[in-house]
């Protein structure tokens, strides 16, 4: 009967009602596209700090990630590799060696950094192969190079050209090869791309005098944001000497930007709430204050002061709960919609470079359930509190001033 | 020890700078099944007195005494619980909840206190045969004439089975037929079920068919007679 009394009152003030609906709908689905656009832009960082250069997940030597020690390397055994690849979270793995030196083209010359790698493994844990301007990705086994954007420009080359690579190889010696540009990248993030070339394994290995031997296992997960507790599973399997870790070791400051999104979603959605919130008080209390009359008669039937605030309570509960269905739904069809096709900013805007990742120029939305769930709870919360001092006021009032008010 | 028991109980309203006494110095007390009317011109108190009573306002001084139970030392919640067990108001605008069907306005205050589905139902369409309103049970208010609104609302304060009904000016907005069919009614459960009756009225029909008159003037007990209806 409580809930029968409740519905009508809302029935009752149609217009008032669905007013007060669609502020709610209106600010629930907003929030929840723009957390999922958030977390979308979160989402892109994460992966252009990892899946363009250095994996979810990286096994080397310890301090080799610090430092950068040429002799910091190990062999990987089949039994190793075996043993990683068989963690569920893990879909992509590739062995890598590096080397720092010089790279020549005619008479331009720059540092740069070599990434030796085996390109059908490299591919499954970054994908510089999306992201290339010109040309193809290196062929298995053979001397081409995948130069980053900047390095080409500065050293004039176009796929097919040949570069020469001068450095100290591990026994001392000065070694230096030929290599033929097979592509260009570009990532957005400068240092990749003014720096980076990607060549084969095996030819790198040979020109270090480090056969068999590399400087990292990078690794790609399922689930980057669970990449803290694969690195935990996979330490104890590693022989002396060689640590896993994740990439919110590697980037704390991108580590923080995503951890801190707990608390600018809540922000967003207090902000934004807080509004919302101001409007179903003022509703709410003209609604009671309009029903004055009718409280004094609940109570004059022997209402007690509680049962009333509950009414009110009910009242504004079935309301959030409406609003919720409606919201939750239209948020999830324009978060979808986002996802699927989003916005491209290309035109007007050009990446940002924060924190050790990229934010690329789109509007892209992801699915987080927290995204639902935090702005769900939180308009609950909220339409509770703004129903309680309306609510406050109903249960307070005197039965016979309320009884005189016509 | 009477029912009810007013014992020198005095009324002000603050109005701005200026207070209204609406009783002074009044005593009354109320027995077990009577049917009273309280008398008196309008302004002479008799409002403030049914309110006192049903605990919907507290006194200014002296006490109101229900059944053993001061219902100045009870809280709002209390008073509640009181009204919901103890008393069935009955307004001259018949006070209704619009949105609630006649059934359902019958049926509300049984659900406060709780009695099951069955026992609602039987009260319901015992009264609604009683008061002749049977068939009506679906209408909202609006869709009811004042009589019929003004039977409902008997209904709905008797059937929680009260200690006293108090009815302020009940039969004021109704034509003097259906005003004589509702006494009718309202003296037929008094003698049937022994409920207490306390009415306010300055309608010589209404007066005419109480035992005892209470009359008041400004405030004051005028006088208290009994009288054969
Ligand atoms: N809430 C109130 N505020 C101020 N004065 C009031 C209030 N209620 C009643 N009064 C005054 O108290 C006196 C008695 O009123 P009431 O009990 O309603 O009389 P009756 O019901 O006999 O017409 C009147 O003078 C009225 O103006
Ligand atoms: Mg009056």
């Amino acid at each position: 009967m409580m809930l029968t009394l409740a519905l009508r009152n809302l029935w009752r003030n149609r217009r008032r009602t669905l007013l007060t609906l669609s502020a709610m709908v209106v600010s629930v689905s907003l929030l929840i596209l723009a957390l999922g656009v958030f977390s979308g832009m979160i989402q892109d960082m994460l992966a252009s700090a990892t899946e363009q250069y250095r994996g979810h997940l990286v096994v080397s030597r310890s301090g080799y990630q610090d430092d950068h020690n040429l002799f910091a390397t190990f062999h990987l055994s089949a039994e190793l590799r075996q043993q990683i690849a068989s963690d569920p979270q893990i879909v992509g793995l590739s062995p890598r060696l590096r080397a720092f030196g010089l790279l020549a083209h005619g008479l331009n010359t720059r540092p740069a950094e070599l990434l030796g790698m085996a390109p059908s493994q490299e591919r499954q844990v970054t994908r510089l192969q999306q992201l290339l301007v010109s040309g193809s990705y290196p062929a298995e086994g053979k001397s081409g190079a995948l130069v980053g954007r900047g390095l080409a420009s500065r050293l004039g080359v176009v796929p097919g050209d040949e570069l020469v690579f001068v450095t100290q190889a591990a026994d001392g010696s000065i070694g230096n090869d030929l290599l033929q540009v097979s592509g260009i990248f570009a990532t957005g993030n400068s240092r990749q791309d003014n720096q980076l070339v990607l060549v084969s394994l095996p030819w790198l290995q040979e020109l270090m005098v480090l056969p068999g031997q590399v400087h990292e296992l990078a690794l790609a997960l399922h689930d980057p944001l669970l990449a803290g507790q694969a690195a935990a599973r996979l330490d104890p399997l590693l022989p002396q000497g060689l640590d896993a870790l994740a990439w919110g070791e590697l980037l704390p400051e991108m580590q923080e930007a995503i951890a801190s999104y707990d608390v600018t979603r809540l922000i967003m959605a207090s902000i934004l709430y807080f509004a919302t919130g101001l409007g179903i008080l003022n509703t709410l209390f003209m609604s009671v204050m309009e029903r004055s009359r009718e409280f004094g008669i609940l109570m004059a039937l022997g209402m007690s002061p509680w049962r009333i605030r509950g009414l009110v309570l009910l009242e504004t509960l079935l309301m959030s709960v409406l609003a919720l269905a409606v919201g939750l739904a239209l948020g999830l069809a324009m978060t979808f919609y986002m996802a699927r096709v989003g916005i491209d900013l290309s035109g007007t805007l050009s990446p940002i470079t924060y924190a050790g990742g990229t934010i690329l120029p789109r509007l892209h939305a992801v699915f987080v359930p927290a995204n639902l769930v935090t702005p769900a709870l939180l308009l609950l919360l909220v339409t509770l509190l703004a129903g309680w001092l309306p609510a406050n006021r109903a249960a307070g009032l005197q039965p016979v001033t309320a009884l005189r008010e016509d | 020890m009477p029912l009810i028991e007013l014992a020198k109980i005095g009324k002000i309203y603050p109005v701005g700078n200026q207070q209204v006494t609406a009783l002074a110095d009044l005593n009354l007390r109320f027995e077990q099944g009577e049917f009273t009317v309280l008398a008196g011109p309008s302004g002479s108190g008799k409002t403030t007195v049914l309110n006192l009573i049903g605990g919907l306002d507290q006194p200014t001084s002296g006490s109101v005494v229900i059944a053993g139970r001061s219902t100045g030392k009870s809280s709002p919640a209390e008073l509640a619980e009181f009204r919901l067990n103890h008393i069935g108001f009955v307004f001259q605008s018949y006070n209704l909840i619009p949105v609630l069907s006649a059934a359902e306005n019958v049926e509300f205050p049984l659900m406060l206190q709780r009695l099951p589905k069955t026992e609602r139902r039987r009260r319901i369409s015992t009264l609604f045969q009683q008061l002749s309103i049977a068939g009506l049970e679906n209408r909202k208010p609006n869709d009811l004439s004042g009589g019929q609104q003004q039977r409902v609302a008997v209904a709905r304060a008797i059937a929680t089975r009260p200690t006293v009904v108090l009815a302020d000016e009940p039969t004021a907005n109704l034509d003097s037929q259906t005003a004589a069919d509702l006494l009718t009614l309202m003296r037929q459960l008094n003698a049937t079920e022994n409920t207490t009756f306390i009415f306010s009225s300055h309608d010589p029909q209404v007066i005419n068919c109480a035992r005892r008159v209470i009359t008041l003037k400004d405030g004051r007990l005028q006088s208290d007679m009994q009288q054969t209806p």
